[in-house]
């Protein structure tokens, strides 16, 4: 099922949760709504499974009028942020719940609804857990169950809000994979929340990025990383390093207020000088998996910044001790004429060739 | 068997605080039960037994016990109502109501009993309408019933209310989205959910209905067999310096409600384990 938004608003008292957001999600997407706390990509989320009514705008499914169409009249399915599972019911009554509250008429027999039940649960790895009750579970798991009861209503467009927001790191990259490959076996309209950008750029098919209730890019995750519409974007997705002032090169340097931009892996270290590095002092160094994190100090602007280097980059250079002088490059500093950060406006971008 | 481990704890007093429980108990609740239970130990058994059975006394025992869990049950439900209506929705005049609900506990039992009494009797300002149909309340078991509606009226109200302030709404959202019905929402969500609270106030509500005796005197009528209530009729003992027959009205009133009251929180206890996070 497609989703449409056209200029849907919503507001809790004065507060502009979602503001004037128009957005198409085609059939089989996995769309992502990324943004940082308080950017309305839940209240969207909300708006489209229709427990939040707008106060302006429409919501299409398939080209069909839903907005005034009850939560129990959209069959979507939504996995709530902390499972939400009936903590009185064991797991095979939490799954079936959505079967046994059917209206007589079509309801499914015992038997089906019993190997419905399996059917999810086994999809979901955790047929074992039938007679369990979800306080029995760990997170991952109630995860995985609160997927499996969202599913047996047969949604045409599956919700979830922060699916991995309670988990630890690593049962939250297994369930990512997962996540991606049940997307990819049932092909639903997948829409879900996340504030983490790592998340998202290794999930969806689809980004949308929010800020103040508002969209501030849709794109292919290539697209929003490497094209990002304006700074917000640019700093919101990944490690960044933000420059002001005098270590802007002077010739672009738009106003006082422009902003420059270069990512840590972006920074080129050498140990001679280049005619457009600046030396840099190491204040420290770590390493984090396959990359290297140099902390330096700008010597001629004062700034502190973070550089990356693979650990073949770094053996190339030799070993940096804490102290010692390197010249950095930022000819690939990003400039952004919008240059408020957080200004809910897109700008053109200009990328500085030096 | 009699194994008692005390785990270390952040907070030392564990002894004083224990021995000073049992001391409270002890002074407050086990020496005067102690008391009743060899005052009705003086009688002979047969006495004893022909005081229980004599037919006023095992009538006002029935009737003690029903118009006790009769009024409890119309708490239950009537109190569930108005704990709803004071979390779910706003209004105005809300605290006011909220406040009205602890007035049984406040009021003298006995100005509570002649205020039911006026009203409900058959000339007063209520009980008129009911004449003609032919229903009478006051100086009835119906009267019984409703002063100890009155009197049990917060408790089921006081129990339920915090639970459904707490009661989250994903639960009731996650039902919605998995397509049930108001009415399917309430049944298998939230009436579970505050089950274990109900049990509780239905218990205290009818543990409170169970010793009343000051509003319900003036309201029965006292008729003997009739209206005639057990603490009623354990008073009328010990005015005819019955002292051991009353002794052993109250002891077997006091096992009885235990027994009853017991069976009550077991249930409560047993339904409030499934609810809660291992």
């Amino acid at each position: 099922m497609s989703i449409s938004i056209n200029s849907v608003s919503k507001a809790f008292g004065l507060y502009p949760a979602v503001n004037n957001v128009s957005l198409t999600i085609p059939k089989g997407d996995f769309a992502a709504l990324l943004g940082p706390s308080g950017s309305g990509k839940t209240t969207l989320l909300r708006l489209i499974a229709g427990l939040e009514n707008p106060n302006q705008g429409r919501i299409l499914f398939n080209g069909i009028d839903y907005t005034d169409k009850s939560v129990k009249e959209r069959k979507v399915g939504f996995v709530f942020q902390q499972y939400a599972l009936f903590k009185h019911m064991t797991i095979f009554e939490n799954v079936a719940f959505g079967l046994k509250v059917r209206p007589r008429k079509s309801r499914p027999s015992k038997q089906q609804i019993h190997e419905k039940v399996f059917e999810l649960l086994k999809l979901v790895q955790l047929e074992n857990t039938a007679a369990r009750y979800p306080a029995q579970l760990s997170g991952g798991q109630r995860q995985r169950i609160a997927l499996a009861r969202a599913l047996a209503v047969e949604p045409e467009v599956l919700l979830l809000d922060e699916p991995f927001g309670a988990l630890d790191a690593k049962v939250r990259q297994e369930l990512r994979l997962w996540l991606r490959e049940l997307h990819q076996k049932l092909n639903i309209t997948t829409v879900f929340v996340t504030h983490d950008q790592e998340e998202a750029l290794e999930m969806a098919d689809t980004i949308v990025v929010m800020n103040h209730g508002q969209i501030e890019q849709i794109g292919s995750p290539e697209k929003v990383y490497n094209d990002p519409a304006n700074s917000f974007v640019y700093s919101f997705l990944g490690r960044v390093n933000e420059f002001r002032g005098d270590s802007i090169p002077q010739e672009l340097r738009l106003n006082e207020e422009t902003a420059g931009y270069i990512r840590p892996h972006e920074i080129v270290l050498s140990r001679t000088a280049l005619d457009t590095s600046s030396p840099s002092e190491v204040i420290h160094v770590h390493t984090v998996g396959s990359a290297v994190r140099v902390e330096l100090k700008r010597l001629d602007t004062d700034d502190i910044l973070e550089a990356e280097l693979s650990t073949e980059k770094y053996r190339q250079i030799g070993p940096l001790i804490k102290g010692e002088m390197l010249y950095a490059d930022f000819s690939r500093m990003v400039i952004f004429d919008d240059d408020r950060p957080n200004q809910a406006k897109v700008s053109n971008k200009i990328v500085t060739a030096l | 068997m009699s194994k008692i481990s005390i785990r270390r704890r952040t907070l030392p007093g564990f002894g004083l605080s224990m021995g000073y429980s049992i001391v409270y108990l002890s002074l407050i609740v086990l020496i005067p039960i102690a008391l009743l239970f060899i005052k009705a130990t003086s009688l002979s058994f047969s006495d004893f037994w022909q005081t229980l059975t004599d037919d006023r006394v095992t009538a006002s025992f029935q009737l003690t016990f029903l118009a006790s869990f009769a009024a409890a049950l119309v708490n239950a439900v009537f109190g569930t109502l108005i704990a709803w209506v004071l979390v779910r929705y706003s209004f105005s005049g809300k605290r006011l109501i909220d406040a009205l609900v602890d007035l049984p506990f406040a009021l003298p039992t006995a100005v509570a009993g002649i205020a039911l009494t006026s009203i409900y009797a058959p000339n007063g300002w209520i009980g008129r309408f009911f004449e003609p149909l032919g229903i009478k309340i006051a100086f009835t078991q119906l009267g019984i019933i409703m002063a100890l509606i009155f009197i049990g009226l917060p408790f089921v109200v006081r129990s339920v209310q915090p639970v459904l302030q707490d009661l989250d709404i994903q639960y009731e959202e996650a039902a919605s989205t998995l397509g049930a019905n108001s009415v399917q929402i309430f049944i298998k969500i939230i009436f579970p959910a505050i089950f274990p609270a109900l049990l509780t106030g239905f218990a205290l509500a009818f543990a409170r209905a169970l010793g009343e005796y000051g509003s319900v005197v003036f309201i029965s009528g006292n008729m003997p067999m009739k209206t005639e209530i057990v603490p009623l009729l354990i008073i009328t003992k010990l005015e005819q310096y019955d002292y051991a027959g009353a002794a052993a009205i109250a002891t077997v009133m006091l096992l009885l409600s235990f027994v009853l009251l017991f069976l009550i929180n077991f249930w409560q206890w047993k339904s409030a384990k499934k609810h809660k996070a291992v």
